[in-house]
């Protein structure tokens, strides 16, 4: 695939992970030092605190959603991520955002009055490195009706 | 605690075709709302009423609510299943999972069953310290409906090689 230009992406807002964060995620359902003991963290293969990887996949799909709605597109649920890879920790006050590029699928969606919407999504901090890339299939309504009760 | 068959595990002990249950939850409707309100706010994830109207009919817990509780159950086997990885440093990561698929929707008093199967050892190192083992996740439901799949590649770490085992 061809890589895109700045036009054919869309951006979304920052939000900013702080050690509390971080931590709330991390104590509930990632309780790793690396994510919770600073000292532990600075001797861990990520040399330093850093949120959990599932906490930057849930909030990346929040970025997405909120991108998504937007732009007009009336997401109504995520199916399958065929793929999500994390390039490198998101520390102690980054920032992260995503880019979402629409991809084309044949597939049909099996939500009624619903399309399936492939989503190929990049995870940057604020120095625009990526920090996961992520490629999903969304259900996007194509139904007024559906799109306003969701 | 004292099991050193256990605590040994290395990168080179785990074999392919290990096979684990290694947790089950229940989720409660004040787990789906305060996860979604946190980290994922849907209305079909955090307004029980709204949630009657949508397409799912009632309220349903976030497809990252479901993976987050993975990792909490896989983090409280680890202690279990290779004492000592949880120091820090012998905590290996996530690299990268494929084929994530939510097959049903998780309600309210749904009890999910994970399980985890080593299907391959891809065989890359990373900075010497690291091996990588490719696992099957899925989740069942309490009627034993697959809600849940999914492959993914964890660094473990690799029997230190010049001093032999530091442990006695």
């Amino acid at each position: 695939m061809a890589s895109p230009s700045p036009n054919d992406y869309m951006e979304s807002k920052s939000i900013e992970l702080d050690q509390s964060a971080i931590a709330a995620f991390a104590s509930q359902f990632d309780p790793q030092p690396y994510h919770l003991d600073a000292s532990a963290a600075d001797q861990s293969i990520f040399g330093g605190l850093c949120a959990s990887g599932w906490h930057i996949a849930a909030l990346a799909t929040r970025l997405v959603i909120e991108t998504l709605l937007a732009n007009g597109l009336p997401f109504v649920e995520m199916s399958s991520v065929s793929w999500l890879k994390w390039s490198r920790p998101t520390f102690v006050n980054e920032q992260i955002s995503v880019r979402v590029t629409l991809g084309t699928s044949d597939e049909e969606s099996p939500i009624a009055n619903t399309r399936c919407q492939t989503l190929e999504i990049e995870v940057c901090n604020g120095n625009g490195a990526i920090v996961a890339t992520m490629t999903a299939k969304a259900a996007i309504a194509i139904d007024a009706a559906l799109a306003e009760s969701t | 605690m004292t099991d050193l068959y256990l605590r040994d595990r290395w990168f080179e002990d785990l074999p392919v075709g290990e096979f684990h249950v290694f947790g089950s939850h229940t989720f409660s409707e004040l787990e789906i709302v305060e996860f979604a309100k946190n980290f994922d706010p849907r209305p079909e994830s955090t307004d029980p009423e709204q949630a009657r109207l949508n397409h799912r009919q009632g309220l349903t817990a976030s497809p990252w609510l479901l993976t987050a509780m993975w990792m909490r159950k896989m983090v409280d086997y680890m202690e279990v299943y290779a004492q000592g990885v949880n120091d820090g440093r012998r905590n290996g990561a996530g690299v990268a999972i494929s084929d994530l698929q939510w097959l049903e929707p998780v309600r309210p008093g749904h009890t999910l069953t994970y399980t985890y199967e080593i299907i391959a050892k891809p065989g890359q190192v990373i900075r010497e310290k690291w091996g990588m083992i490719r696992s099957r996740n899925e989740a069942f439901n309490q009627y034993g409906n697959k809600v849940m799949q999914f492959d993914i590649d964890i660094l473990a770490e690799r029997r230190p090689q010049e001093s032999g085992d530091p442990q006695q």
